[in-house]
């Protein structure tokens, strides 16, 4: 049996494959939207995987240190190691600046960290070149998008620093490269006023003990301590927040990114709407584009199962020549983007599914002009 | 002979109310097998509306059609499926040649019988011999946009001719035709009707087919004539 299908797209291959590719880029970018989310979800974990602790503490009543600014005394890191559960502790700060690189500013995300603590925020696997920060003042650890080179200098506030090591895919949950500091030179950063402002305050009556403060102190508990136990412990008495690594994580992928993760799902489904409505579109025109042989063939008594079948197999054709044209073009440029895009298998076979069942839906349209075609319009001229 | 086409006052009305025009009043005919019919009338008499009636392709508004000894309207029509009957009984010749160009000379000729549950092979053998029988055997294949006209229109009566039809039905197959190839495809006509025993119709504006015909059906006032030769051209009724 002829399969007419198969016929009409070897008649008009070029124009079939030109049309597929086209839909098939907006596909690439359907994918590449999906990418930039998940790329999300895993930029916001980096930064809290690579630190790896079992307890956040923050100050009360806050969600910080990234969802909400947070201060706490340096001290408590010492302090909460009197108790039983605690194993190891370390105090970090974390603040986003830009920096003057070759003439360019780049937004930045610095973590501070004791070079000399228990608990490194620098995860040894993702080091590709020197090494980590050794020094207590004016070593810088950067991420490689930064574009910085190994021993080159950079002004952070009023001091030079020296890159010590290069980091890979070290990301904030922004999405911001990070700079890895010692604690010290973070504080000094973040926290110490100008000479003037601390006269100044001190005029005033005000105190200034900001070198005390850190944005949170993260701790390893003991094997066999129930983390919920020790996270209320800590919160009744040191009058802090606590969030296990689990709930931090919640906080940064369900909670922080949640509106930007709605507004890559409304531009995902809008695309793929954009996309069934141009594929049906396609199809559409195509059949009418045939409406005449249809008419014939109609006339001459093929019945409208045969031509349906023909229109149906078409825009199968089509969609999935699309997807697989979309993958490949999301695959070509996904590692051009600024951000970190993930692609991933199983978001892949989810639109393939969606763009067969959107070709199906878009078939329609052909179909029910199929249906009306009067094939006496062939011999009325 | 037997009787290929058989109609009883059949009518054609369209729209209603004020806006009802009648086309055809009272057509009753018989047409039998291995007849050659040319409809001839004035552009607007009905011819197309009448030919499409006998095709099941247009519903009368009443009246009876038989196709062979099959009675297929009644008033109203007697099967569902009015396709399953063209794709049966009739064959379909139309001024251009209608070939569907993503098939290739064979596939166009082959698609209806292999519809009609006609073996592939069976319906290979018999494409190419009527391909072979109107010489372009060799085309078979060609794509229909690399014919000329001519063979294309060679093509489109051995589709015609593929499901072995009762009837053919022919609309203006020599409209486009100079009056050489005109009086070829006629005969070829005649002689189709005659061996296969086949009743065909043939629409056309040309007076200098009638003679090559066995009789004329013509419209005149909505109402349908069946015509001997002689008849016509006395114009003795019309």
């Amino acid at each position: 049996m002829i399969n007419l299908a198969y016929k009409d797209i070897k008649h008009s291959l070029g124009k079939f494959v030109a049309t597929s590719m086209g839909v098939g880029m907006l596909l690439g970018i359907v994918l590449i939207m999906i990418g930039v989310y998940r790329g999300m979800v895993i930029d916001a974990q980096v930064l809290i995987d690579d630190i790896n602790p079992d307890l956040w503490i923050v100050q009360e009543d806050t969600l910080g240190p990234f969802a909400q600014s947070s201060r706490v005394h340096t001290d408590l890191r010492d302090t909460l190691k009197v108790l039983d559960g605690i194993d190891k502790t370390a105090a970090l700060t974390f603040e986003g600046f830009q920096i003057d690189v070759n003439g360019k500013a780049v937004k930045v995300y610095a973590v501070g960290y004791d070079p000399l603590g228990e608990m490194s925020a620098i995860n040894p696997k993702r080091l590709i070149k020197g090494r980590a920060i050794l020094k207590e003042h004016y070593e810088v650890v950067a991420t490689d998008k930064i574009g910085l080179k190994l021993n080159e200098t950079i002004r952070l506030g009023r001091d030079e620093y020296r890159v010590v090591g290069i980091t890979h895919g070290t990301v904030s949950s922004g999405g911001d490269p990070l700079i890895y500091l010692s604690l010290k030179d973070a504080q000094k950063l973040q926290f110490l006023y100008s000479n003037f402002r601390v006269r100044n305050d001190r005029l005033r009556g005000i105190k200034s003990r900001a070198n005390d403060l850190v944005n949170c102190v993260v701790a390893k508990a003991k094997k066999g301590f129930n983390l919920e136990v020790l996270a209320k412990e800590i919160a009744k008495y040191r009058h802090k927040s606590v969030y296990t690594q689990e709930q931090e994580r919640i906080i940064l992928t369900k909670n922080l990114i949640k509106m930007a993760s709605k507004q890559i799902g409304m531009f995902t489904v809008i695309l793929i709407v954009v996309s069934t409505i141009i594929i049906g579109l396609i199809i559409y025109t195509m059949t009418l584009e045939k409406i005449k042989e249809i008419s014939i063939m109609k006339l001459l008594g093929v019945p409208n199962s045969s031509i349906i079948k023909m229109i149906v197999q078409e825009t199968l054709v089509m969609g999935i020549l699309a997807f697989f044209f979309g993958l490949l073009f999301s695959h070509l440029i996904y590692d051009k983007f600024p951000k970190r895009v993930v692609l991933q298998n199983h978001d892949a076979a989810a639109l393939f599914a969606i763009v067969v069942a959107a070709s199906l839906i878009a078939s329609l349209i052909g179909i029910k002009r199929v249906i009306s075609a009067n094939p006496a319009e062939a011999i009325g001229g | 002979m037997d009787t290929a086409i058989k109609t009883e006052k059949l009518v054609k009305h369209f729209g209603k109310g004020d806006t009802l025009v009648e086309v055809i009043n009272d057509a009753t005919f018989e047409i039998k097998k291995g007849e050659l019919v040319a409809l001839i009338a004035p552009s607007g008499a009905g011819k197309t509306t009448l030919l499409m009636m006998i095709g099941c392709v247009l519903t009368p508004t009443s009246g009876k059609i038989w196709l062979g000894n099959e009675l297929v309207y009644d008033n109203k029509w007697l099967t569902k499926e009015q396709r399953k009957i063209r794709r049966e009984k009739i064959g379909f010749i139309f001024q251009a040649h209608y070939l569907i160009p993503f098939l290739n000379v064979l596939e166009n000729v082959i698609l209806i019988p292999e519809l009609n549950g006609v073996g592939e092979a069976k319906a290979k053998e018999k494409a190419l011999e009527l391909l072979d029988y109107f010489g372009i055997k060799d085309k078979a294949d060609s794509m229909p946009a690399n014919l000329s006209g001519g063979q294309n229109q060679r093509v489109a009566i051995a589709r015609a001719l593929a499901n072995n039809p009762e009837i053919i039905l022919a609309d203006e197959p020599t409209a486009a035709l100079d009056s050489k190839r005109s009086v070829d495809v006629v005969k070829m006509l005649k002689k189709i009707a005659l061996e296969q025993n086949t009743a065909v119709i043939m629409v056309t504006h040309d007076e200098a087919m009638v003679p090559l015909c066995d009789r004329v059906l013509t419209i005149k006032d909505k109402k349908v004539y069946n015509l001997a030769i002689d008849e016509y051209k006395n114009r003795a009724i019309v």
